[in-house]
Formats: structure tokens, C-alpha cells, sequence
């Protein structure tokens, strides 16, 4: 292959060194107003009246209440529709939405905040999940929510009231024959705070209407195509008359899926007759969007060899205040929460449940780094109890190729073995000992996790490409560039299968009244579904030019093969016509376009009561293996040397797999280490910067090894499947297994591993041994 | 209440009329429609609105307009001569040192800074030195590896 398995240069390189780049909040435009939001200090509270009078004596102020949302569905949401533009009745977290205002000038529109009166009742609040699970929990929702009239998200999910929006669950075997058959059992409960995805480009979105009533939004959206069919259900428009343009995005991470600032601007807008830009300061961006915190409950049985044979796993991910996608996050997370492997008898429940915070949403890994925070720290427990190596337990009882999941699905493209072994190997794994350093209360440990997730299924990718005479072609496609490389790697596919250079393909930037429609730039599912539509697409221009090359050539197509913008004789290269002469010869001048285009649906879903069914498209599988080192003084963790391997099905660009990999271990590095949101009776107290870390350079471990398994997926792009989210699954626990390991198997059972918590651990570990 | 102050932004002497409460940054996007700054988290420690003052990396969400008077400002559209990209520009290229690309301005500006400051800073020194500029992408290895390769490239080449 020429184009693709090839760290080509990417596409969008020089834009972003050279500082030309443009992001949403770089736009320009003629008459441009700027927004600021009017926001709750009450984690809950009834709104009794809101007065924007005084605001709009200010010159050129339009303001945004619950008055103006009379002509438009004033609710929004992916699968339902239970957040409001601005508040309606009730006020839901701190930082909900009140009210909004747009000035010429950003400071105009700052003090006209100042000059909207609010009255509040403040209403009792719950923040616990567990505590909002009770009977006599305050509801943050009194009615049940209003389902999206098509859900933008697939199902597996049921409702359940009250402030238990939805739950999953699936089974398998009798799990209480599978306890009595066990030899040991472990009960054990792991937790995850609330952490925020730190894209760098806070939220950001310009909206105007065109005379004819159409409605023109830039935003930095991961999910143009959803996001446009939800405006239009909202204004009542065809969905052709809402167009979406995305900019570069400065990051994402799942925390720009699904609308945020576009129903809010768009309204505005409308109101004000004007452009409206909204960009968000960092704080809001604390209140707008946050990874689900967890509560994972685990029990396992197992027999004296160390084979898995029951496991029930409850689940309670911390929804905040709206649903967002959270079902589904609950759905993923809950279909994987008993890990990759074979357990006979297994019992999952996940549930979804709303507490006065702010809207838990998509976040890298979409669920499962809170479940594999949990089972593959119990693994390490269970091999520490039996005497086992932890690496030899996971080999034991891994799932592999063709077995049937907790789902009844096989599974298939599952090298997971290969990265467990992989990782061991490039960190010197030599078992579960605390090793000596050379200061006395410094110990060294090594750990190791695996994880498997599931994709969104089932889902859908069209892609089109036109192939110019000269041989260069564009792919138009609603995936966004949003650091991934995604322009890059679609370029490479398009490359690949009309035998032409990289540099040829020009990958559009979505545009909703061009590009064709996809699901969502989030599942790391762009190089799977957009990269086989564009295959696909690509394909269809393949045969017509073989077509057009063989009547020329007096040769048959399958003879035929394309290289260097020509098509050629296999074994005889000289018999060759360019593309341009196809063209000449097919439209009588060397001019014209050749078009393709493919829409690709993954097939599947389960069953939203018994929870069988196709999970998954494809499954990303990762390995993670640590060594850390931890001052037993100060409670100190660090990490020295760090492997992850992720399974690939086919790197379509290594480099930029490897790129994807480093990221996904940081951020897991962070989360394991030192990210938290704290909440203070609902108020974030460390929602900026300066108080929420996020990984530095100084961070990044000494020693890192991104390691490509490929074992090609048949529905993927020449085998090809996601890997973005992959790693993030496993390096968590592989650090917390680490630390443990050091510390002779005390261990941090709730994420972050903060130094009072290690030192809390040694303690009550010393105690135990006592 | 604006008031007229000279400042050199990038090479060009510039009379600029600045608001009392205006950021240095404010006044490049805004006034001086210079988007290749960009702003993350407002209070100076994401690094990605980092610009050169006097050949100094700074937040420039927290230096006042006013402060550029009499200085020389360079920001990430200023690097290239001629079209042509500065050697960190190239090397981060070369190393795909980027991502998403949002903090890549930020972060190549701080680079410009450090080797203006050191002639052959350690890893260790580096580190230290970027560890206020923030990728959430997480590619700090290339950027590593993009600013090592510069320092050997001077070594064998030096420019003046």
C-alpha cells in the first residue's frame, strides 16, 4: 500500500503552525454581536420571575428569557429532551442557564447581566447519586423527561423514574449457582469523582439568519449533522434550511457532542436580527459539560486456580442535572462493567441518575474508565488473595476471538492477549513485588489493566468524493478535524484506493449544506465508519476509471490497477493512461468530474430489556502496564515508565495512532493521579485552571511505549478501527495497580490517588496486617 | 478613555489606541485582528495566549495593552520571514508536535522564548520551562522532541 499504514505528513499541519488555523471564535462577521450568559448561583431553585427590562434600556442590548421561547421547543436534548435553553421553571445546578444577553461591545453585555432581575426559591438539593437513588430524594426532575422525538443516540436503555433517568442491565448463566461453585469470593466498591475533558478551545458557536429564514450557525461541534436535525425539530424547519459549518476544533474529548451554546445563540440571533457570537470563559466551561462521576459495586467468584466464574457488577454514574447522552454512556459502560473476559455466570446493572450538578456528558472512554477503574483493580486483588501473577490471571480468562460476550455477540478482532503481552514485556514486568530504591521510604511497583469498549451501534456515515480531471479529488464529509488527524487519514483512504498522492486529496471541513450527513466525530469512530464510506465512495471512482481504462486499453478491469494518477496494466506499467486522458477520452475534454459516494450503517444495538444483542460495530481492546514510584513519606506517586497498546485492527497512519495513544495515557495519567472537580453544596471550587490540574509537561512520564496490535476488523477501512479512547480505558487502574503493588497491596480504591490517600491506605493497610 | 501608545508588533511600529482595562491579548484579536493568539483559560496558566514581549513569553491575558508601550511584541503570525517558518515552526512540523492545534501557537511562542534564554537547555530545563503550557491532546514527547532537534540543529548550524 502507497497511501495508507504510512506516517504521512498531516494535511492540516501548516495551518497550525503558522498560526492561520481558524477555530469558531476567529470568525468574522459584518454586524457580529457578543453574548454572555446569566447563570444560577442555586443548585436548585424554582424561578419565580425574571425581569431583563432594565437590560435592554441599555443601547443595542437584546436580552434571552423564558418569554421569548414561546414559538420553539424550549427543551433540547439527544435522547431527551429535558434541558432547557434558558431556565423555565426550575434551575437545576450552579451555572445552569437563567438568561442571556447580546451587546456590540463585550462589556456592555457584561453589565447588562447585572441589570436582569431574578427571584429565586431555592429548592433542597441532592448531590449524592447514591442519595438521589432514595424514595425521599428531591426530585430533579418532577415529570418524567420528554423523550427526543427520534433518538440522536442508539438505545439498549430503559426509563426508570424518579431521579433514575434510565438503566441497563444484561446477564448471563445462574450467577447464584456460579457463587456457591466458587472457592473465593471478593466484594469490593470503587468510585470516580466528577472530572472535566480541559479542551483548551473553551465552547464556542456564532449563529445568524439569513432573510429567507434560514439559520447559519458556526460552532465547534463534534456532531454537525445531529446537532443541525435538532435545531430544525426545535424552529420547526427542515432540517435543509439549518446549515452547520465546523471550524478547526481545539479539542473536544466528547464534551462538544450534541448541542451546547447552539440552541442558545441561535435564539438570540433570532431575537437580536443580528449575528450573535458566544464563547465561553473558562468557568462556564466547568458548568457546561463534565465526565460522570461513579460508584462501581463488584462482586467476583473465583476458583482456587484463579478462573472467573460469577461476577455482578451495580453501577451508579452520577448524571448531573440533564440527561445529555448519559443513558447511553450508562448503556456502554454497563455492557463491559464484568471486563474482557469469559465468567460464566455474570450479572451487570448500570444505572443513570440525576443529582443537582452540572450535566455529566460524552467523555473519552464514553463509561468505561469508571468500570475498569473497578474490575481490573478487583483482578489485581484476586491475584494478590490467590498468589497469582496478575498477568497470567488476565491471560487465563481473557476472552478471545470468536467467543461469545456478556451480550451473546462473538467477538471478533480481539488481540487483546497481544497487548497484555506486549505491555508486560516493554515495562520488564516481573511480577507484583515492591521493589527498593535507593532512598528508604521510596518504593518502585509495576502494574498492568486491560479493557475492552464498545462503539455506537448502530450508526451512520455517508461520504462523498469528486475526482477532478488533474488526478486530485475532495472527500466531503461532515467528520470534524478536531486533533485527531481525522483530514488526514480519510485523505490517505481516498488516496489509497484511487491510487493517487495524499497530497491530491482536499478533505472539506463539514458544512451541512455540502457535506453529507454523520452520526458524530465521537466513539472513535471516524477511521471505522467515515473511512469505510469514503473507501466506499472512493471505490465507486476506482471502477469507473478500471472501466474507462480497460475500453482504452483493449484490457480486462481486474487486469488494471491504479498508481501515480493512472491507470496501468499489471506487469506492464507502459500501458498506461493518465486520469486526465480517461477524462479526454470519457467526456470529450480533459474536464469534468467523476463522483462517488456511499453511506455506511453499522448494524446492531441490544435489546433495552435483556441488554443481548450486537453491542458493538467493532471493540476496542488496550493494555496498560506502569511502574510507579511512591514516597511512602508524603504520599507522593509518580509515574517513571508507562506502555500502552491498543489494537488497532489497521494503523491507516502509525504516527498519528501513536499520537492518539500518548493523549489517551495522559489524560488517563491525570485522571488516575490528581483530576477532580469538588463540588461545594453544588458549587465547583476548582472550576478554572488555576485549581483544576490538568497534565503538564513536567507530568509526562520519563519512559512512554505506544505499542500497535493489528488485528484487521472486515468492516473497517483495510481493516481498520478506532483507537482513540482505547488506552484511556486501562491506565488508570494499571497506575492504581502499580501503587499497590509498591505498597505491598494496600490500596486507593477511590480515584484520584492523592498522596492523603495513599498515606491513608499505608496506614489502614499496617493495620490490617497487625 | 483610550489612550494612544507606540509598540513594535511584529517588526512594525504601530500607534495604537488602547482601553485603560484592555489585555495585550484583546488588543491583538480584537483591535489588531491577530487570531492566531488565542485564549484558554484567562487567567495565565495554559500558555495558550502566550506571546513574546521584548523577546519574553508572556500570558498575554494578563498583561495590560498599555504595557506594550515602547516594546516590541511578537506574536505566532511574526515568526515566519518571508514566508518562510522559523526553525521552531518547522520542527514542530517535522515532528507533528500538534494536534487539535489550539495551544500550538501558545506553545511554539513559549519555545521562542526558551531559546532565546538557553542555548542548549536540558530536558530537565525544558520541561520546567513549557511545564505552563498546556496540551490536552497530550503531545508533549513531539514538542520534546521538536525543540531537542532544534538545539542539535543550532549546535551543527548556528544562525545568528
Amino acid at each position: 500500500m502507497m497511501a495508507v499504514g504510512v506516517s504521512v505528513p498531516r494535511v492540516d499541519g501548516p495551518a497550525k503552525v503558522s498560526g492561520t488555523a481558524q477555530y469558531t471564535a476567529d470568525i468574522e462577521l459584518p454586524g457580529l454581536l457578543y453574548a454572555r450568559v446569566l447563570r444560577s448561583p442555586y443548585p436548585h431553585a424554582r424561578v419565580l420571575r425574571v425581569d431583563s427590562s432594565r437590560a435592554e434600556h441599555l443601547p443595542g442590548v437584546v436580552a434571552l428569557t423564558r418569554d421569548d421561547l414561546h414559538d420553539v421547543h424550549p427543551y433540547y436534548g439527544s435522547l431527551y429532551r429535558d434541558q432547557p435553553i434558558v431556565a423555565v421553571d426550575k434551575v437545576r445546578h450552579v451555572g445552569d442557564v437563567v438568561a442571556a444577553v447580546a451587546a456590540e461591545e463585550r462589556d456592555v453585555a457584561e453589565e447588562a447581566l447585572d441589570l436582569i432581575e431574578v427571584d429565586y426559591e431555592p429548592l433542597p438539593a441532592v448531590f449524592d447519586p447514591l442519595e438521589a437513588m432514595r424514595p425521599d430524594a428531591p426530585l430533579v426532575h418532577e415529570s418524567p423527561p420528554d423523550p427526543a422525538s427520534h433518538f440522536h443516540a442508539p438505545g439498549g436503555f430503559r426509563y426508570q423514574g424518579g431521579n433514575v433517568l434510565t438503566v441497563f442491565h444484561v446477564a448471563q448463566g445462574d450467577v447464584a449457582a456460579g457463587f456457591r461453585d466458587a472457592d473465593e469470593v471478593f466484594d469490593d466498591t470503587y468510585t470516580c469523582p466528577v472530572i472535566q475533558h480541559g479542551h483548551i478551545e473553551p465552547h464556542a458557536a456564532i449563529a445568524y439568519w439569513e432573510a429567507s429564514g434560514k439559520l447559519v450557525i458556526y460552532t465547534a461541534s463534534q456532531n454537525p449533522s445531529v446537532v443541525r436535525d435538532q435545531l430544525a425539530e426545535m424552529f420547526h424547519l427542515p432540517a435543509a434550511l439549518v446549515r452547520l459549518v465546523v471550524p478547526f476544533v481545539g479539542g473536544g474529548y466528547g464534551a462538544k457532542v450534541h448541542p451546547r451554546l447552539e440552541p442558545l445563540v441561535a435564539c438570540l440571533a433570532r431575537k437580536a436580527a443580528r449575528p450573535v457570537q458566544l464563547v465561553l470563559t473558562r468557568e462556564e466551561v466547568f458548568y457546561t459539560a463534565v465526565r460522570h462521576a461513579a460508584v462501581v459495586k463488584i462482586r467476583t467468584g473465583v476458583k482456587r486456580d484463579g478462573t472467573l466464574v460469577a461476577r455482578t457488577v451495580e453501577t451508579v454514574y452520577d448524571k448531573g442535572a440533564y440527561a445529555s447522552t448519559g443513558p447511553f454512556t450508562t448503556k456502554n459502560g454497563g455492557t463491559v462493567s464484568g471486563g474482557p473476559y469469559r465468567i460464566p455466570h455474570q450479572d451487570l446493572t448500570a444505572y443513570c441518575v440525576y443529582t443537582n450538578k452540572p450535566p455529566a456528558c460524552p467523555f473519552r472512554g464514553f463509561g468505561v474508565p469508571q468500570v475498569s477503574w473497578a474490575y481490573e483493580q478487583q483482578m489485581d486483588v484476586i491475584a494478590r488473595r490467590l498468589g497469582l501473577d496478575p498477568v497470567e490471571l488476565r491471560l487465563k480468562n481473557l476472552l478471545r476471538e470468536g467467543d461469545a460476550f456478556v451480550t451473546d455477540e462473538p467477538v471478533s478482532s480481539f488481540g487483546l492477549d497481544r497487548c497484555v503481552e506486549q505491555v508486560a514485556a516493554a515495562i520488564g514486568w516481573d511480577g507484583p513485588r515492591a521493589i527498593p530504591t535507593a532512598v528508604p521510604a521510596v518504593v518502585r511497583g509495576k502494574g498492568v489493566a486491560c479493557a475492552m469498549k464498545t462503539t455506537m451501534t448502530p450508526s451512520n456515515s455517508a461520504a462523498s468524493v469528486q475526482l477532478h480531471a488533474d488526478g486530485s479529488a475532495v472527500l466531503l464529509t461532515s467528520s470534524v478535524e478536531i486533533g485527531q488527524g481525522a483530514r488526514t487519514s480519510l485523505a490517505q483512504v481516498v488516496a489509497e484506493v484511487l491510487g493517487i498522492p495524499v497530497e491530491w486529496v482536499v478533505v472539506s471541513a463539514p458544512d451541512t449544506d455540502v457535506t453529507p450527513y454523520d452520526q458524530s466525530t465521537n466513539s472513535s469512530r471516524t477511521a471505522f465508519s467515515m473511512g469505510h464510506a469514503a473507501q466506499q465512495a472512493a471505490g465507486q471512482i476506482r471502477a469507473r476509471l478500471l472501466e474507462l481504462a480497460a475500453r482504452s486499453l483493449e484490457a480486462r478491469p481486474d487486469d488494471l490497477d491504479l498508481a501515480d494518477g493512472a491507470a496501468y496494466v499489471r506487469g506492464a506499467p507502459e500501458q498506461r493512461r493518465t486520469i486526465r486522458q480517461l477524462f479526454q477520452e470519457h467526456f470529450g475534454l480533459p474536464v469534468g468530474n467523476l463522483f462517488g459516494s456511499y453511506d455506511f450503517q453499522t448494524s446492531g444495538g441490544v435489546d433495552p430489556v435483556t441488554g443481548k444483542g450486537k453491542s458493538s460495530a467493532f471493540f476496542f481492546l488496550a493494555a496498560c502496564a506502569a511502574e510507579v514510584e511512591v514516597d511512602t513519606e508524603t504520599g507522593k506517586v509518580r509515574v517513571v515508565n508507562i506502555a500502552t497498546a491498543v489494537d488497532a485492527g489497521k494503523a491507516l497512519n502509525p504516527r498519528q495512532c501513536d499520537l492518539q495513544n500518548e493523549g489517551s495515557m495522559l489524560m488517563g495519567l491525570g485522571s488516575a493521579l490528581f483530576e477532580e472537580l469538588v463540588f461545594d453544596n453544588g458549587q465547583p471550587v476548582n472550576g478554572t485552571f488555576l485549581d483544576y490540574m490538568l497534565p503538564s509537561m513536567e507530568d509526562y512520564p520519563r519512559q512512554f511505549r505506544s505499542l500497535l496490535v493489528e488485528t484487521p476488523h472486515p468492516d473497517g477501512p483495510f481493516g481498520a478501527k478506532g483507537m482513540g479512547e482505547s488506552a484511556i480505558t486501562a491506565v488508570a487502574p494499571a497506575i492504581a495497580n502499580a501503587v499497590a503493588n509498591a505498597l505491598g497491596g494496600a490500596r486507593v480504591a477511590d480515584m484520584p490517588i492523592r498522596p492523603d490517600r495513599v498515606l491513608d491506605a499505608i496506614r489502614r493497610h499496617q493495620e490490617s496486617q497487625a | 478613555m483610550r489612550k494612544t501608545i507606540r509598540a513594535t508588533i511584529n517588526g512594525q511600529a504601530r500607534d495604537l489606541a488602547v482601553k485603560p482595562n484592555q489585555t495585550l491579548l484583546d488588543l491583538l484579536r480584537d483591535d489588531l485582528r491577530l487570531r492566531g493568539t488565542v485564549e484558554g483559560c484567562s487567567v495565565g496558566v495554559c500558555g495558550s495566549c502566550t506571546v513574546l514581549l521584548d523577546g519574553e513569553p508572556v500570558s498575554s491575558c494578563l498583561v495590560l495593552a498599555s504595557n506594550a508601550e515602547h516594546r516590541q511584541v511578537t506574536t505566532i503570525e511574526g515568526l515566519a520571514q518571508k514566508g518562510e517558518l522559523s526553525r521552531v515552526q518547522k520542527a514542530f512540523l517535522e515532528h507533528q508536535a500538534f494536534q487539535c492545534g489550539y495551544c500550538t501557537r501558545g506553545m511554539i511562542m513559549a519555545v521562542e522564548g526558551l531559546l532565546r534564554e538557553y542555548a542548549a537547555p536540558t530536558e530537565d530545563e525544558i520541561r520546567d520551562y513549557l511545564s505552563g503550557n498546556i496540551c490536552r491532546c497530550g503531545t508533549y514527547a513531539e514538542v520534546l522532541a521538536a525543540v531537542q532537534s532544534v538545539i542539535r540543529s543550532t549546535r551543527e548550524s548556528p544562525v545568528s
